[in-house]
């Protein structure tokens, strides 16, 4: 008997000692917290069964531990997560200028990175990032974290090209003229369908046509250089007044206020609005759905920037600054000595491997390679890879950040109509980046916003929708835009005033 | 209090005595007082524990710092609250609500316990009863689905009011009926529920009284005024002090699923405003500020109705 458990010790002693020797070698280890959406299979979050995160520790040499946070809670678990003493290392912060992240960096929850993000030559795909989308990340002038990029300026207008053609209208729409025109025609169309497509989400329709006008982006800056809110131009309400002329001739549903967001795609699907003023990649996205629910194979959408003023010139509104939310360091829990190695793998993460990796996942497993070299999902294996992508990869692209672009290695394969309105959008992106019109108050923090900007918005955003409703005329509209001076507008354009003075 | 403190010198004397007697007490009735152990300490950790961090409604508070190292800022979160125009608004809505909710919604579990204390059949009164305390489990969510569905442009009531009227009542986006919605839904859900406290009341009064009063010739309203609701008024009375704690309370849930661009001046009310600043906007020392000023609102209005209550004659909440 003795012998035996002479033996076990022997054995055990064996084993952990081998065991230690494979802990040595093991990669730096790296905590990450990241936004889950929900999917059909949970997410496999052990090392040695999850091919993903074993092919991420072989080219960058971390291992990765992911700490997900249900993205409908996210910022309840932000909020816990910072008032931990050890948080994870690297924190995705879906709203870079939320008041809870902005406190933090000022109260040093996060490493200054404003130097490493331009050092090229230690972190070359950083320093690769647009240094006006870092500058809108920036608190107080310091970079904190390195941003999540999405397309820019991303905003537009499209419509149903078929129906267009039918109600007698063929041609690019180029100017404002062309788009009422398009606009009434549309409305024309039936009794019971409606041009333009609109609910209770107002803010991106109505910034789309007010900046085509001319109107700035939320805030303006005047001939003295002084900052004004938007619905002081002129531009934005001849803007609200084009809305409100297109719902009284029929062309919007006069009750768009009272329907829910959830039901804004679903409302061209079924075929009663023809036209939207959003994100242009919803366009290729609507065409997809008709692609494979309606049998259509013919190009249905068609997608326009922005339309040109009378004077010829171009104004766009970008739907984001760049970019959505950023990947933070945290100083409590990683040290000076280890913060380069950090750095070290975000700038892996923006190399063509990374980002290949962490957007699209493993070839064999989430997809396959054909022989023009581009990434694409056979039919037989689409519930397999679909199944595979949502058990070990899915969320992981959450903390995609693709800040030197769209340098994916192999590149994705598209469909027919929906591979042209991808190109398009794509070509657009470039096409206006050069006009869009940027929010000069983005990187400053107002005390006063933080405080009732939710509130004030909200008379602005209330009154144009009451007045395009009809419901208020333009006195109406003068009274909320004075509520709005009165209950802090003056203080905050004061506020902004002061801070961008001081950064000129 | 002072009385109080009399009658438990009387009793128990004071210092080492008291402590002493107290002692033997425990021992004594030990197995009660182990039974009285978990409440007890729940109250002391999940109510009043949590309580010290009230102390960030006087702070600019920072999750990272925490609650011992936020900056000290004083009053500061209430002198903004105060200085934002508004405010007079979010506290009128919050009180036309409330006292719409205890005018129209207090009286009608009362009503239908009455009522249902009227009725001969037991089997079909417990038939009833058991279907009137659904609507309490669905959630309101769902109940403002169904409104939706009823109520909306395209629902079976709007249409009917366009036929019956010859011009549509905008129920959802209007400011207007968006109060009486409000109350509707709440009646509808909760008047089941609420007749559980005044049922329970009722079982309580002496069937005796009713033969009496039936042999004096007094007939069903009669018996009603004079012995079902005497026998039930301290319980209302309780139930009203209780309700006077949560003027200021109107659920934040319910009315934002509610609100919408067209009705928004009548939806916003305090704990919507909590809501948006402390949730949405992360301002969790400002959110705390008006949280805690209501509770000091509400929990004056309870002492205040409690005396009103003594001095009435009823013995109230303590």
């Amino acid at each position: 008997m003795k012998k035996l458990v002479a033996l076990f010790l022997a054995l055990a002693m064996v084993l952990s000692m081998a065991s230690f020797a494979v802990a040595e070698e093991e990669p730096f280890e790296i905590s990450i917290l990241l936004p889950e959406f929900p999917a059909d299979y949970d997410f496999v979050n052990d090392f040695d069964s999850n091919p993903v995160l074993q092919k991420i520790a072989e080219l960058s040499g971390v291992k990765l531990n992911i700490q997900w946070g249900p993205n409908s809670t996210y910022t309840d678990i932000l909020n816990t997560t910072l008032a931990d003493k050890n948080p994870p290392m690297l924190i995705a912060a879906t709203d870079a200028r939320a008041p809870l992240i902005v406190n933090s960096a000022r109260a040093g929850a996060f490493w200054d990175i404003t130097e490493a993000v331009q050092d090229a030559e230690n972190y070359p795909n950083l320093a690769a990032g647009n240094a006006g989308v870092y500058a809108n990340t920036a608190v107080d002038g310091n970079v904190y974290g390195v941003y999540r990029s999405r397309a820019y300026p991303r905003g537009g207008i499209y419509y149903r090209s078929d129906i267009a053609k039918e109600v007698g209208f063929d041609r690019e729409v180029e100017t404002i003229a062309d788009l009422t025109e398009l606009a009434e025609k549309l409305a024309s169309y039936s009794d019971d369908t409606y041009a333009l497509n609109m609910c209770s989400y107002t803010a991106g329709t109505i910034s789309v046509i007010t900046v085509a006008f001319g109107a700035p982006n939320t805030w303006g800056v005047d001939e003295n250089g002084d900052i004004y809110p938007a619905h002081k131009s002129a531009a934005y309400k001849e803007g609200l007044d084009w809305l409100r002329h297109l719902r009284e001739i029929g062309g919007i549903d006069p009750n768009f206020a009272q329907i829910s967001t959830s039901d804004w795609d679903n409302i061209e699907r079924t075929g009663k609005a023809f036209m939207r003023f959003d994100c242009l990649d919803n366009a290729h996205r609507q065409q997809e759905w008709f692609e494979q629910n309606a049998d259509v194979t013919e190009q249905i959408f068609q997608t326009v920037g922005t339309v040109a003023k009378e004077d010829g010139s171009i104004t766009v509104w970008p739907q984001n600054a760049g970019f959505n939310g950023e990947i933070l360091i945290s100083k409590s829990s990683v040290s000076e000595a280890d913060l380069p190695k950090v750095l070290k793998f975000l700038d892996w993460c923006n190399t063509a491997e990374g980002v290949t990796l962490i957007n699209a996942g493993l070839e064999g497993l989430t997809y396959d390679v054909d022989e023009d070299g581009l990434r694409y999902i056979p039919e037989e294996k689409t519930e397999e890879y679909s199944k595979n992508s949502q058990l070990y990869h899915n969320n992981v692209n959450q903390m995609g950040m693709g800040v030197a672009g769209n340098i994916e290695n192999p590149k994705a394969r598209v469909n027919r109509g929906y591979s042209e309105l991808r190109q398009r959008y794509e070509d657009l992106n470039v096409l206006l980046a050069p006009y869009a019109v940027a929010n000069p108050c983005y990187p400053f923090v107002s005390e006063t916003y933080t405080a009732f900007g939710a509130q004030l918005d909200q008379i602005i955003s209330d009154a144009a929708v009451q007045y395009i409703a009809g419901l208020i005329d333009e006195d109406g509209l003068q009274a909320a835009w004075e509520d709005w001076a009165m209950q802090g507008g003056d203080q905050i354009t004061a506020e902004y005033n002061e801070a961008y003075h001081a950064a000129q | 209090m002072g009385s109080k403190a009399a009658e438990r010198k009387a009793m128990y004397g004071s210092g080492k005595k008291y402590w002493q007697k107290l002692g033997a007490d425990v021992k004594r009735d030990r197995w009660l007082y182990l039974l009285l152990l978990p409440g007890l300490v729940y109250f002391i950790i999940f109510k009043y524990l949590p309580m010290f961090g009230i102390v960030i409604a006087f702070e600019n508070y920072v999750p990272f710092s925490g609650v011992l190292h936020s900056q000290w800022v004083g009053l500061k979160w209430f002198k903004y609250f105060f200085n934002f125009p508004s405010w007079i608004t979010y506290l009128t809505n919050t009180l036309i609500l409330s006292l719409m909710n205890i005018v129209f919604y207090f009286p009608a579990p009362i009503i239908l316990a009455l009522l249902l204390n009227e009725m001969q059949s037991l089997r079909y009164k417990k038939i009833l009863q058991t279907l009137l305390y659904v609507p309490h489990f669905i959630s309101i969510v769902i109940v403002v689905s169904i409104t939706f569905v009823m109520f909306g442009t395209s629902g079976i009531v709007y249409k009917l009011t366009e036929q019956l009227l010859g011009h549509p009542i905008n129920y959802m986006g209007s400011p207007d009926t968006f109060r009486w919605m409000i109350i509707g839904q709440t009646i509808w859900k909760e008047t089941g529920w609420g007749t559980i406290i005044f049922l329970a009341a009722l079982t309580n009064v002496d069937t005796q009284l009713y033969e009496a009063a039936m042999v004096d010739g007094a007939g069903r309203l009669r018996r009603l005024w004079h012995i079902t609701l005497p026998a039930i008024r301290s319980t209302i009375v309780l139930m009203l002090i209780l309700r006077m704690g949560s003027v200021l309370d109107t659920g934040y849930d319910h009315l934002i699923l509610m609100a919408n661009a067209l009705n928004r001046k009548v939806s916003q009310t305090l704990d919507v405003f909590v809501y948006q600043q402390g949730i949405q906007s992360g301002q969790f020392s400002y959110a705390s500020a008006i949280g805690l000023m209501k509770s000091v609102v509400s929990v004056t209005l309870v002492v205040l109705s409690n005396k009103i209550a003594h001095a009435m004659g009823e013995q109230g909440l303590y």
